[in-house]
């Protein structure tokens, strides 16, 4: 019922998170934040198990500062994702494993934007945009069709509306509106939430 | 639906005339949703070594992560290269370590003798059961056709060129009557002093 | 049935559409098989109608299994100058691919078209029934039927069998006294008017697209390109959807079909598109 979404653009990575925290049938929360920050330029947006996923992001996330302070340089994106992978195949094969989804987004000097899709079951995919949960089923094509290589800011949140939009007129379950956050080379931006517009089916 | 369809793969191996080649699909799905269409199911095990690994997507990341940990290990303890026969039984035994629990891929290995430069290609099932042929092997959500492929098109001592064209429109064919492979492919041929890695324009439904 | 009036022969329990195995046996065939051909169906031996047929051959501990062909893509929408009807080609068994060239629209008549998901049987079959109706209903009236009346027969046909394990998700597309009309039809007995419609496990991409960019006022050009254009994206996420994509418009004048078009020529013709335009 959750939904992630990602959309790496030409110097950045725009994350967008819905911000329902459910238990059973009840909505306990409207302003729930599904991201963690793992170091200046690393965001991830987690869902899944409830517990799970607070309980897995903030131990990745401490984990990934800690490599930090005991090396004195950071991880890039790219390791961070995949230590984060080996994490959670680990736990995967043991007595109790995290069922978490997660989207990474990361901003490294070199290799510059990049954005990562781990399922809970620990498959990595470096990927130009991705979605999380029911939402892709109505989101995807649309990404396929309108998604552009060096997408500005403008763009990657028109396509984000665009996806939006379609979730809320197509999925009846009502996500509510998005938290937004952009991660570039001066590190991790708050852009505030959106909310689709409401629409009537055709 | 079975564990190894679970993300859909395609893979097969073939011998030719002092060469060898390896082809797989580029599919990442999650049971119908096709998710990414660049996965990577081939991983270089030397430079004339070459594993394919279909089966669950998250197996195929651990198993080659461990694999390569293991060559690694082989390699500065032995300081010379592995022999394909020898990099086989390594897996054979990596997987076999996980028979109550196994991972749920298949390999496919194909290579040439670091020295003689002899073809070599073998297949496994998942708890590590090697099968070494003199012709082809195949593994994948759609073994059965890859087998009708292969069984029809391949012959003995194909020159690279060849073998390139015959495994590619054997694996091709196979997964377009396949739902869950497919959406592009790569080829290896691998031959004493080189290897080619083609990309393949494919159907991509 | 005018013959077997004609010369008076009695046919017992005439509204059933079932011969209980009871009165004749599995499979032997009765009078009523060869004058009302096939409009009544024989029942397994032993199978009680209350349970319902549906898990004698769908249950898990079955050992009979019916495969229904759950994966498609079909859409259709109105606009200005008709409805546009757009499907894929794909048939499937489990994950392996049993045809690229099914037709997957049927044409019930020059003004009636149905389309085919689920159970490629029952819709072919029950619509092959609404059209031999639909005629009757034409010599009988002088007059073609409304399309909101053959897709209610259609519907009322198929909720009689509710429970029974029939699996169809049919959209049932014409033109008639009123202009242009579109239903969505289904094995459960829904049946609902509407603008656009998609049906099928490819059915959830290709409203994406279509919903961002359908409006009333299409050109006739830009509504075939929707149409190819959503067909297109949801054979490219879905597995279970593929082949070809056939394109009918139904017009005044009746359905004519517009195109039959490769997926893969699509799906390399869209991307160059998006590489010139940058």
């Amino acid at each position: 019922m959750e939904c992630l979404i990602g959309i790496q653009g030409k110097d950045f990575v725009l994350i967008a998170t819905d911000t329902i925290s459910a238990r059973s049938v009840v909505a306990m929360k409207d302003d729930h934040d599904k991201m963690y920050p793992l170091s200046d330029n690393l965001l991830m947006a987690v869902c899944g198990e409830a517990g799970d996923s607070i309980q897995f992001s903030e131990y990745i996330a401490k984990n990934v500062q800690l490599y930090k302070m005991r090396n004195g340089y950071e991880l890039s994106p790219r390791a961070a994702a995949n230590f984060t992978r080996r994490n959670m195949a680990e736990s995967l094969r043991s007595s109790r494993s995290h069922l978490v989804n997660l989207l990474i987004a990361g901003y490294d000097k070199d290799e510059g934007p990049s954005l990562f899709f781990l399922d809970y079951l620990a498959s990595l995919n470096k990927m130009p945009f991705a979605i999380h949960g029911h939402g892709s089923l109505f989101a995807l094509s649309i990404m396929d069709k309108y998604y552009e290589k060096d997408l500005d800011f403008a763009g990657a949140s028109a396509l984000l509306m665009k996806c939006i939009t379609e979730i809320q007129k197509r999925f009846i379950v009502n996500l509510g509106k998005f938290r937004v956050r952009i991660v570039d080379k001066d590190g991790i931006h708050d852009k505030g939430t959106v909310a689709p517009e409401p629409v009537v089916a055709a | 639906m079975s564990i190894l369809a679970y993300n859909g793969a395609a893979i097969m191996a073939m011998k030719g005339k002092n060469c060898v080649a390896i082809a797989a699909d580029r599919r990442f799905g999650i049971q119908a949703q096709t998710v990414s269409m660049d996965f990577d199911k081939i991983f270089e095990m030397g430079p004339n070594l070459y594993i394919g690994l279909p089966g669950l997507a998250t197996d195929v990341q651990t198993v080659q992560n461990r694999l390569k940990f293991r060559l690694n290990l082989y390699e500065l303890r032995e300081n010379r290269r592995i022999k394909p026969k020898t990099f086989m039984s390594m897996v054979s035994n990596l997987l076999y370590e996980r028979r109550f629990g196994p991972y749920f891929v298949e390999p496919v290995i194909a290579g040439l003798d670091p020295k003689t430069g002899e073809p070599y290609i073998a297949s496994m099932d998942l708890i590590g059961c090697p099968m070494e042929t003199n012709d082809f092997v195949v593994s994948g959500t759609c073994s059965e056709q890859m087998y009708g492929m292969c069984e029809s098109l391949w012959e003995p001592d194909l020159e690279p060129d060849d073998l390139f064209e015959t495994i590619s429109q054997a694996l091709m064919n196979a997964f377009d009557r396949d739902a869950v492979s497919g959406w592009g492919a790569v080829v290896y041929i691998i031959e004493k002093d080189k290897v080619t890695k083609k990309m393949l324009k494919t159907r991509q439904d | 049935m005018a013959l077997a009036d004609v010369c008076g022969f009695k046919l017992g329990n005439e509204n059933s559409y079932f011969i209980s195995s009871e009165e004749t046996g599995l499979g032997v065939p009765s009078l009523k098989d060869a004058l009302r051909m096939s409009e009544n169906f024989t029942v397994p031996c032993g199978v009680n109608l209350q349970d319902g047929i549906n898990t004698a051959f769908t249950g898990t501990d079955s050992k009979v299994k019916i495969q229904f062909d759950h994966g498609t893509t079909t859409l259709a929408f109105k606009f200005q100058h008709g409805v546009i009807v757009a499907v894929d080609s794909r048939a499937t068994a489990g994950p392996s691919i049993e045809s690229q060239t099914v037709k997957k629209v049927i044409e019930i008549n020059p003004y009636l078209l149905g389309t085919m998901a689920g159970g490629a049987a029952d819709c072919m079959y029950w619509e092959r029934v609404l059209a031999s109706q639909c005629r009757v209903y034409e010599l009988r009236n002088k007059e073609r039927i409304s399309v909101a009346a053959a897709s209610k027969l259609l519907a009322n046909i198929v909720y009689d069998f509710k429970g029974m394990g029939l699996s169809m998700g049919t959209m049932i597309v014409g033109w008639d006294k009123k202009g242009p009309a579109l239903y969505y039809v289904d094995s459960d007995g829904e049946r609902l008017v509407g603008q656009l419609f998609s049906v099928g496990s490819g059915s959830v991409y290709a409203y994406g697209v279509l919903d961002s960019d359908y409006r009333w006022d299409l050109t006739e050009q830009e509504a075939y390109d929707l149409g190819r254009r959503a067909i297109y994206h949801a054979t490219h996420r879905d597995a279970y959807s593929g082949g070809v994509v056939n394109l009918y418009h139904m017009k005044k004048t009746g359905w004519e079909k517009i195109s039959q078009t490769d997926t893969a020529e699509l799906h390399y013709q869209y991307a160059a598109e998006k590489a010139g335009k940058k």
